[in-house]
């Protein structure tokens, strides 16, 4: 019963309360550049947490079973980045292969992923955040994810409604979008504390 | 044949270039590996130097001291032994508790015998600014200098000067200061216990 | 190609001053946002990690500029990754030596440099197509708009968040403190109405 506590805690804390989107401002190119968009928005956060669910997991296996153990902390980042693009790679080849129509609606955001700084940040936070078992790791990254997709619908959606509206002609596009994720963030603030 | 020589051909450079930056990571990791592990005990040492001024230097516990972590996980404690003289005139430890925002990292000293605290000191902490970030401020820090190294209790309002083991906490950031005493609350009790199990201080009790 | 001496420095003039305003990658191009907002609390940790990202861009343009020749197409970006990957390490290892305080406060944002969109669009763009030390003076002038824009941000959010700017008192004692700019708030807000002050700006201009 500890470990569910801890899992569903862990759970609430990295959508809601740790969103990785708005408050450790990981993920931000994507999320300007995609969220105009529900159904776009949708797609990218599903993309995204697919491959962070899975690099997530790979990457923790590799510094706990490999990196720790042989001290070899130091080639941790060189090590994640490699895994990272390597598991892109194998995903996009094997939904190529398999799922075309899966393959053909992802489209350019599969490649985009790997440099997205939401899955190196989730792998890094996994380490700082001193997580311990592979159930709490697996469950925190797909958290990750559901954190992101939930930060960048909301925000299509409130960017399909800015774009009926009169915005100042300077603010119009990426200003705006930071100004309204920026309140967006304040919102999210209001659940602090909350576990 | 012919695949692993076109293997070759394609990836020399990737390979050649691996083994290259790998001898690159590692002589820095080697020239610099010591420096940085001085830096996580000097920090640690310096703070505490503030709360015990009369120690002279500080040496880590032979023992290894396995306690409880806040989140029920197994964690050796740091703790050290501040000396002065040859004697033991303190000792302390880091407390890693959580808080409002995130976790937060103290330096807490106490007396030779574990019955009063020196004070704390916070290694690490994200509090908000202007409220939880309180605790780092004199004010709220100088009512543990003295205090029992009992069960502090915290009490919203009360006397700031009188030390005992009631904590005022800071207006407006009420879990922040609940993080911080039950963090030294805990982790006072579980190494005391630690302490007396291995007979580095007396039980209290003996006649 | 003309090795005219007058061309070839206006070319690194021109160089080194796009990356400063023309072509400033947070600015103009939109690239790096992540590190802008999350280390922008406060000046001293945003000129750190300009200098951070000043040394990494350096050294990967000089690599891959020395190594463009031999580049695979296909491997390219991964060669890139590879560079880039190493010298964020050894950059980190030398933060963690010399400036442990900064490194704790920077935390996991100095390893992001990786996946700084600046970095590999440099080196894509530019060092693998041209001679090193041209490759040089790009670097120094992206690193320098980056770090520029980084301390703008940070100093403004700083000077209205503490009153301070490098913990040096710089406003009057009646001046009221906003501590939501220090805030996840704060850096959304201050850059979004940076980008339109900057807009209103160019296009005044033109």
């Amino acid at each position: 019963m500890d470990t569910v506590y801890i899992l569903i805690t862990g759970f609430i804390s990295v959508v809601l309360i740790n969103n990785l989107v708005l408050t450790k401002f990981l993920g931000i190119c994507p999320y300007l550049g995609v969220s105009g968009r529900i159904d776009m928005a949708f797609g990218m956060g599903l993309a995204v947490t697919f491959v962070m669910t899975l690099s997530g997991t790979l990457t923790w296996m590799i510094d706990h079973f490999l990196l720790m153990p042989l001290g070899l902390e130091v080639a941790r980042y060189v090590c994640f980045i490699l895994v990272i693009a390597s598991a892109v790679q194998l995903v996009e080849m094997y939904l190529r292969k398999f799922f075309p129509p899966l393959y053909d609606s992802f489209g350019i955001f599969l490649p985009l992923i790997t440099t997205n700084c939401a899955i190196l940040g989730l792998c890094l936070f996994l380490n700082l955040w001193g997580v311990n078992s592979l159930i709490e790791a697996v469950v925190l990254s797909f958290g990750g994810g559901i954190g992101f997709t939930m930060a960048i619908c909301i925000m299509a959606g409130i960017r399909e409604n800015l774009q009926m509206v009169d915005v100042p002609e300077c603010l119009q596009g990426a200003p705006i979008t930071l100004i309204t994720a920026g309140i967006l963030s304040l919102a999210f603030m209001g659940f602090a504390g909350m576990i | 044949m012919r695949s692993i020589k076109h293997f070759f051909e394609q990836s020399w450079l990737l390979i050649a270039a691996s083994f290259f930056f790998g001898l690159l990571i590692a002589a820095t990791n080697a020239a610099l590996s010591d420096r940085i592990e001085m830096n996580k005990v000097t920090k640690l040492t310096s703070l505490a130097k503030g709360l015990l001024p009369q120690a002279e230097k500080f040496a880590p516990v032979k023992e290894k001291i396995e306690i409880e972590a806040f989140d029920g996980k197994p964690e050796v404690a740091a703790v050290y032994e501040a000396i002065a003289d040859g004697n033991t005139v303190g000792w302390t430890f880091k407390a890693t508790g959580s808080g409002f925002a995130d976790k937060i990292e103290l330096v807490v000293a106490v007396d030779k015998d574990f019955e009063t605290l020196a004070g704390f000191d916070v290694l690490l902490s994200n509090e908000t600014p202007g409220y939880g970030d309180q605790i780092k401020e004199s004010y709220f820090r100088n009512q543990f200098a003295g205090a029992p190294a009992a069960s502090l209790s915290l009490a919203s309002m009360g006397n700031l000067e009188k030390i005992d083991e009631e904590i005022v906490a800071i207006s407006g950031a009420t879990v922040s200061s609940t993080g911080v005493v039950e963090t030294i609350n805990h982790y006072v009790a579980k190494i005391k216990e630690q302490f007396q199990k291995k007979g580095l201080i007396g039980n209290g009790n003996e006649s | 190609m003309a090795t005219n001496p007058d061309g070839q420095v206006s070319l690194y003039k021109d160089t080194l001053f796009a990356g400063l305003w023309r072509e400033n990658p947070v600015f103009r191009l939109l690239l790096g946002m992540c590190p802008t907002l999350a280390v922008t609390a406060a000046v001293k940790p945003a000129l750190t990690m300009g200098c951070c990202v000043i040394f990494v861009l350096v050294c990967s343009n000089i690599m891959v500029s020395l190594m463009r020749d031999l580049l695979k197409p296909h491997l390219r970006i991964l060669m890139f990754t590879l560079t880039i990957a190493t010298f964020v390490t050894i950059a980190d290892l030398f933060l963690k030596a010399f400036q442990p305080r900064m490194s704790e406060a920077l935390g996991p944002y100095v390893p992001l440099i990786i996946v700084n969109c600046i970095i590999i669009c440099r080196a894509e763009a530019c060092a693998s197509k041209h001679p090193v030390l041209l490759s040089i003076v790009d670097a120094l002038g992206m690193g320098a708009g980056f770090t520029l824009t980084l301390c703008v941000l940070a100093g403004v959010r700083e000077v209205l968040a503490t009153g301070k700017i490098f913990e040096i008192q710089v406003m009057p004692n009646a001046f009221v403190p906003v501590a939501a700019l220090g805030m996840p708030v704060g850096a959304f807000l201050t850059l979004g109405f940076l980008l339109g002050l900057i807009n209103l700006i160019s296009k005044k201009r033109s």
